[in-house]
């Protein structure tokens, strides 16, 4: 496998600006890039019809376009989501760099070619840049109708999902045996798990990988805050580390493997924080073990 | 791995809590003043209990759980969560018990001022009725998202839980007080995802309740 040493040698090859000021690209698929900071939407965006909280929703998606975004994520069992999704679109325009990414469930939900139509109209968008099969259900179907659809055209690109830490030993079967594009895993500072052999595997593959929970579903971020945690005198220094979410995004992000992070906010100003965290300088890859040594001591 | 092992509460509880509050406020704003007629049904309720007037009371709490049922958990909660959907059909559920024990008129207490049980369940029905409406403006919540008897379901559910120990004996009383106690454990739970300070009431309060309920049952079995 490869270990801290490679991956410090492969750092700064992977990693690219256009200037300090702008976001973090990362190199997936060939050649194409992506900002390194993308954005989720499971919790944050199911606000139903509620006009006010479509509105303010709105204007984090707008925020986050202005500020160099590209990838969202969302999902058929994120309630609301793709609806919202939709209304903000819809409000602002389809953006330039917009890179949306959905997801096709259980069966119950139909087959994948349905879902992804049904979810293309609530999302307001011609087709989707990444369907992902949501947790590895009915993988094996889902794959081959999502295949199918990428070579004809209607979908950009196809991948798998997990998260928590769930079902490795499959996903790696998966990422090591079938021609897919992304992988969306749990990668944070808590949760490394995907280091052992997934992210390896990745490089290996050249499958660009999402990482999802980066704040471990708010806890890491809300645990720092709640107990008035500062930040270690060194991160500003060596990693312009000035919020505890440059911090833990920077984790991640500068991983090589890693191609984008989707930090999942309902507000402008920690979506502010969160967008920050893909400029550089980024962490090398002794700041990283200094970074998680850190966190194993709180 | 075992997969459910690594789930945790706070993944089935499918928004956030300025959202969860958000539904609070809107239910607030759009049925204000009913407010005023809720809270006087719930009064009158509790009244008509301690005047051995449980049939009549049942059904003037029979009549918010069916609205509660269908304009918060059916109507909006439903839009954020799957299982909202079916949350309001068991407040329908419960409309339709309290008429049938109204109907029949079985397991009613005849007595209800003469036992010590019946000052928790007044009690309980007190927190529901003036209690509840206040936390969220000393919270820093808006007047729209303080949750009142017969619009909100938190403030239905306890204080039909108050009126359960007032009124009902045998196995009405567990019958009646099943739906609302469910509730406070669900909705205490998804409060405590939240991180709302309601958390420790609606628990204080199940747990009292829960008490209330075993000592009638006892005092009831030993008359």
């Amino acid at each position: 496998m490869i270990g801290g040493g490679l991956a410090a040698t492969m750092l700064p090859s992977m990693l690219s600006f256009a200037t300090s000021n702008e976001l973090l690209q990362k190199r997936y698929y060939g050649d194409k890039k992506l900002p390194a900071i993308g954005m989720g939407t499971w919790r944050t965006f199911n606000v139903g019809t509620d006009p006010k909280l479509l509105d303010a929703r709105t204007e984090v998606v707008k925020t986050f376009f202005e500020l160099g975004g590209g990838l969202i994520d969302s999902s058929p069992m994120y309630g609301s989501a793709p609806d919202v999704m939709g209304y903000a679109l819809q409000q602002l325009g389809i953006p330039d760099n917009l890179f949306s990414a959905e997801k096709v469930w259980s069966p119950t939900g139909g087959s994948a070619r349905e879902q992804v139509a049904d979810l293309q109209a609530r999302w307001n968008v011609e087709q989707f840049d990444l369907v992902q099969v949501h947790n590895l259900t009915d993988w094996r179907e889902h794959l081959a109708a999502l295949r199918e659809m990428k070579a004809e055209g209607k979908i950009g690109h196809i991948g798998i999902t997990t998260s928590h830490g769930r079902r490795h030993q499959e996903f790696e079967q998966i990422m090591a045996n079938e021609d897919i594009d992304f992988v969306q895993l749990t990668y944070n500072i808590a949760q490394r798990g995907a280091e052992n052999r997934l992210l390896p595997l990745a490089e290996e593959k050249r499958i660009a990988v999402i990482a999802n929970r980066p704040f471990d579903g708010g806890s890491l971020i809300k645990g720092m805050k709640r107990r008035d945690e500062p930040l270690p005198e060194w991160a500003e220094a060596e990693c312009g580390c000035t919020t505890w979410a440059d911090f833990l995004l920077k984790f991640i992000v500068s991983h090589p493997a890693i191609t984008c992070a989707i930090p999942a906010t309902t507000k402008v100003e920690h979506l502010h924080e969160n967008m920050h965290a893909g400029m550089s300088p980024m962490p090398s890859a002794s700041t990283r073990q200094k970074m998680a040594d850190y966190i194993e001591t709180l | 791995m075992n997969t459910w092992s690594n789930y945790t509460l706070q993944d089935f509880i499918p928004f956030t809590a300025d959202i969860y509050f958000r539904l609070l406020e809107r239910m607030g704003e759009t049925f204000w003043p009913l407010h005023l007629l809720t809270l006087a049904l719930g009064v009158a309720a509790v009244w008509l209990a301690l005047k051995n007037r449980a049939r009549l009371a049942s059904v003037l709490i029979a009549l918010v759980w069916g609205f509660v049922g269908f304009a918060f958990f059916i109507q909006r909660y439903a839009e954020l969560n799957w299982a909202g959907g079916y949350i309001g059909y068991f407040f329908l559920a419960q409309t339709i018990l309290l008429l049938f024990i109204a109907l029949i008129g079985v397991g009613l207490d005849s007595n209800p001022r003469k036992r010590p049980v019946t000052v928790i369940g007044v009690v309980i029905a007190l927190v529901g009725l003036i209690g509840l409406p206040f936390i969220a403006p000393f919270t820093g919540g808006s007047w729209f998202q303080a949750e009142v008897f017969g619009i909100h379901a938190d403030p239905t559910a306890i204080t039909t839980l108050g009126l359960v120990l007032i009124m009902f004996r045998g196995w009405p009383l567990w019958l009646i007080a099943i739906i609302p106690a469910l509730w406070l454990l669900v909705s205490g739970l998804t409060l405590l995802v939240l991180d709302a300070t309601a958390t420790i009431v609606l628990f204080t309060v199940l747990a009292i309740g829960l008490i209330g309920l075993l000592w009638k049952s006892v005092e009831y079995r030993s008359v």
